[in-house]
């Protein structure tokens, strides 16, 4: 943990040097961390996370699993600025978001896309008005530019005849395909998942994990994956997207060892008690990772 | 032994239940107040939800036309009928339209109509809220970069403000107009003479006393909508609760201010 808060500070200072430089000048180095998490602890009537730290470096995926009432969700929270730390920092993006007042919190926001564990749609809105919510409220785009940016992003997540249909009629995975359009669509450089394949069947739950590694592979979008469905975890570590004559062709990793850009991450009790990458989960011998692989 | 060190045990756990209880209630008070404050401000201040504001306005004064129409009609009604029972033994009948438009102007209008539209609007305020806090909609709003207070509260509040004194002007008109009915056709009155009896009576602190009170209530109602809420845990049970309380907590409120706006109005307003 004090290592990483050491490199954060160096990067912190690195970018210190290049304070009243002309704005060409002062580029961020691409190892900036985009989420930093040092020492945050969280209670409410029990203790949810003690001591966790992390770091989610550009383009590179964190997946977090651990059981139910691990914290794992209160970590998305707490990127978001949903919740406050009662002690440590969070950093997104070189923004300590601890003290940001809600208005201050609107800039970091933007940066992130978000799908939440039941995808949290607007019951009164329509899919499209769903999707181009975000657009709507920061109000720089025309109607005309809204709306076809909506239909790109249902067509991105395969739902481009869904634009005027309301939640209620569709289904589990459909609602969380939209959930994921309207996330994406003011191109956010990070994504977080909440658990997005839980209560859907494995085909389902695949063209979701397809989607994250689409967003991953295509855009480039740094991103975490909180689930406790291991199946998922290890297709979004191993499948990856590319285009090919204006096609997606997803492939697979079979050795787990080659894999690069993807990180595990365990809790439990509010801990993190693993940290590493797929191939280093697989091996490892700590009896509780064993019973939660098994 | 045992059964005193039981009975000790006992008064402990309930002196930390009940030291819990008013915890928790003083911090809902808090919450009530900052939200309540919050609101207001957004009412006040730019950016406004227009399209919202009207959608709020028209779910709680057009849709609650209906029961206010009835039942200031019903009350007004009624209330000639135990009036005139009541004068006829001081062979005061005449003065039963006096009586009947100062009791709907200035209590029985403002309160009935605000407890009836708590019962209709500020509940389903709750639900509503409530819902969107157990699916995590409120959530979606902070991260989509609105201000659920602006968005969903300010709208709300503003509607009740504006729409209460409204309701309650109709309910009063439609309470006389019940009254003035079973005075010319059940108590022989002439309606020439009640409809004077009544222009007569009202002075204009009654109206002041009359319009007041539906401010008061229509914020109470939608404060205390939003705030049970937005405060709503536990799931589809949560969302229950809320409600019923929003309707419990609401009403307390409305009768219980309406006594304390009463001794201060008559104070300012004094009968004359």
């Amino acid at each position: 943990m004090a290592e990483r808060a050491d490199d954060y500070e160096e990067d912190e200072q690195r970018e210190r040097l290049f304070e009243g430089a002309p704005m060409e000048v002062v580029a961020r180095d691409v190892d900036e961390p985009v989420v930093w998490f040092g020492d945050v602890h969280l209670s409410f009537d029990r203790p949810i996370l003690k001591g966790v730290s992390f770091t989610l470096r550009p383009g590179t995926t964190k997946i977090v699993l651990g059981g139910s009432g691990s914290g794992k969700t209160t970590i998305l929270r707490l990127i978001l600025g949903l919740l406050k730390p009662d002690v440590g920092t969070i950093i997104v993006d070189g923004t300590s978001v601890g003290p940001l007042s809600e208005e201050e919190l609107r800039d970091v926001r933007l940066k992130i896309g978000m799908v939440f564990q039941e995808g949290a749609l607007f019951d009164s809105l329509t899919v499209g008005q769903n999707v181009g919510y975000r657009l709507v409220e920061d109000g720089q785009a025309s109607e005309e530019e809204i709306e076809q940016r909506v239909r790109e992003m249902l067509g991105f997540v395969g739902l481009a005849t869904h634009y005027d249909k309301m939640p209620s009629d569709l289904s589990g995975g459909q609602k969380r395909r939209v959930a994921f359009a309207r996330a994406l669509v003011a191109r956010p450089q990070i994504m977080l998942y909440d658990e997005p394949t839980t209560g859907l069947d494995p085909i389902t739950a695949t063209t979701i994990t397809d989607l994250i590694c689409k967003v991953r592979d295509l855009d480039g979008v740094s991103s975490i994956l909180v689930t406790h469905q291991l199946r998922d975890a290890y297709n979004v570590a191993r499948r990856f997207m590319l285009k090919k004559d204006d096609e997606y062709v997803t492939s697979q990793v079979e050795d787990m060892s080659t894999l690069e850009g993807t990180e595990f991450m365990m809790l439990r009790e509010g801990e993190v008690v693993f940290e590493g990458s797929p191939h280093d989960l697989q091996s490892s011998t700590d009896p509780y990772i064993k019973e939660f692989l098994s | 032994m045992i059964g005193e060190s039981r009975t000790l045990a006992y008064l402990v756990s309930l002196v930390r239940r009940l030291r819990a209880r008013f915890m928790e209630l003083i911090l809902s008070l808090q919450d009530y107040v900052l939200l309540s404050w919050r609101g207001l401000v957004a009412i006040a201040t730019p950016p406004r939800y227009t399209r919202e504001i009207v959608a709020q306005m028209d779910s709680l004064g057009v849709g609650s036309l209906s029961i206010v129409i009835l039942t200031g009609m019903f009350t007004g009604m009624v209330l000639t009928l135990q009036s005139a029972a009541s004068l006829d033994a001081f062979g005061a009948r005449p003065y039963v339209g006096r009586l009947v438009c100062v009791s709907m102007v200035r209590e029985l209008g403002p309160v009935l109509t605000a407890l009836m539209v708590t019962g209709r609007v500020g509940s389903g305020m709750a639900a509503e809220l409530g819902s969107m806090v157990v699916t995590q909609q409120i959530d979606a709003l902070r991260v989509l970069g609105s201000d659920p207070v602006r968005k969903l509260v300010a709208p709300r509040l503003l509607a009740g403000i504006a729409m209460v004194p409204i309701l309650t002007v109709i309910s009063d008109t439609l309470g006389i107009f019940g009254g003035s009915l079973i005075g010319i056709f059940n108590l022989k009155l002439s309606w020439e003479f009640f409809w004077r009896s009544v222009g007569n009576a009202l002075t204009i602190n009654d109206l002041v006393m009359g319009l007041v009170k539906p401010i008061v209530f229509g914020f109470i109602l939608s404060s205390v909508g939003c705030h049970m809420g937005l405060r709503t845990t536990g799931g589809t049970q949560g969302v229950g609760l809320s409600t019923t309380r929003s309707v419990v907590v609401a009403s307390v409120l409305i009768l219980s201010s309406d006594f304390f706006m009463t001794k201060v109005l008559l104070l300012l307003f004094p009968v004359t």
